[in-house]
């Protein structure tokens, strides 16, 4: 497949959804390079909702978070719902004792709530 | 190398276990590493892991975005062995200083267009003691400490 835009995280699409595992470590430039390939993969594969699975993901910071919840924003001005699932529960404590919220996305414990909610949406 | 003199604190880098160069965007990530596994090594617990991980991430990004380089010092400290053990961090930069040290730290306020502005006030939440020296035009040290729970 021709792709205009870099890879950093394979991803997998089911009928219009797009599952996003993240498996690498999220350093400023790979956020920023993902934050792309996600756009342009709902503008060309047509996704309605996009499910970041980050249970692999050790530390989100304040400026992933940001990055993330920017993403999120993006893609709902593109007509596309951001489920965040599957957030350890020391980045979860970790994020709520920084006062970090994540704005514009769903959150869900596993892929099937996260399908849940999206399909709930529609 | 030469000992760092930033004011009133001293700094001998042959005391710390980790000196860490920040001077691009990929060494906030190492340096997030780098934080992670030694206070994996110290047996602190996943939770405390994880967010001396963090504050080291906030901190070294905070010498990148804002003063292009400087330097990490972590080391361990213990006043016996095996007894009361903490984790010290230090950020050191010579780059422009804080305008305004009390909103910086206090939350909700950047002077960054992709930021939340919650760096300093989050870290100053996730560690057990903060302090910050910051001077315009001459540079900036954040010193943050983590002391090990014992269960």
């Amino acid at each position: 497949m021709k792709t205009k835009f870099t890879m950093v995280v394979p991803t997998i699409k089911l009928y219009d959804y797009l599952i996003v595992p993240i498996q690498i470590e999220l350093d400023d430039l790979t956020i920023e390079k993902l934050q792309m390939q996600l756009l342009n993969e709902i503008s060309e594969k047509k996704i309605r909702g996009i499910i970041l699975d980050v249970s692999m993901v050790d530390v989100i910071d304040s400026y992933i978070s940001f990055v993330l919840s920017e993403t999120a924003a993006m893609a709902k001005a593109m007509g596309c719902h951001t489920v965040i699932c599957k957030i350890q529960p020391q980045v979860a404590l970790t994020l709520a004792q920084m006062g970090i919220k994540l704005k514009d996305v769903f959150t869900a414990n596993s892929l099937e709530g996260a399908v849940d909610i999206l399909n709930r949406l529609d | 190398m030469d000992d760092k003199n930033f004011n009133d604190i001293d700094i001998n880098i042959n005391d710390y276990d980790i000196v860490l160069k920040i001077k691009d965007e990929n060494d906030i990530a190492v340096s997030r590493q780098m934080a992670k596994s030694f206070a994996q090594k110290n047996n602190f617990s996943l939770a405390d892991v994880t967010k001396i991980a963090t504050a080291v991430s906030e901190l070294s990004r905070n010498i990148y975005r804002y003063a292009k380089e400087g330097y990490i010092y972590i080391k361990k400290k213990e006043t016996e062995p095996d007894k009361d053990v903490s984790i010290e961090i230090i950020a050191y930069d010579r780059g422009p200083g804080i305008e305004n040290v009390e909103q910086a730290v206090a939350g909700g306020y950047t002077t960054s267009e992709r930021s939340l502005g919650l760096g300093l006030s989050g870290i100053r939440r996730l560690i057990d003691s903060f302090y910050i020296k910051s001077e315009v035009g001459k540079g900036t040290v954040v010193m943050a400490e983590k002391r090990r729970r014992r269960f």
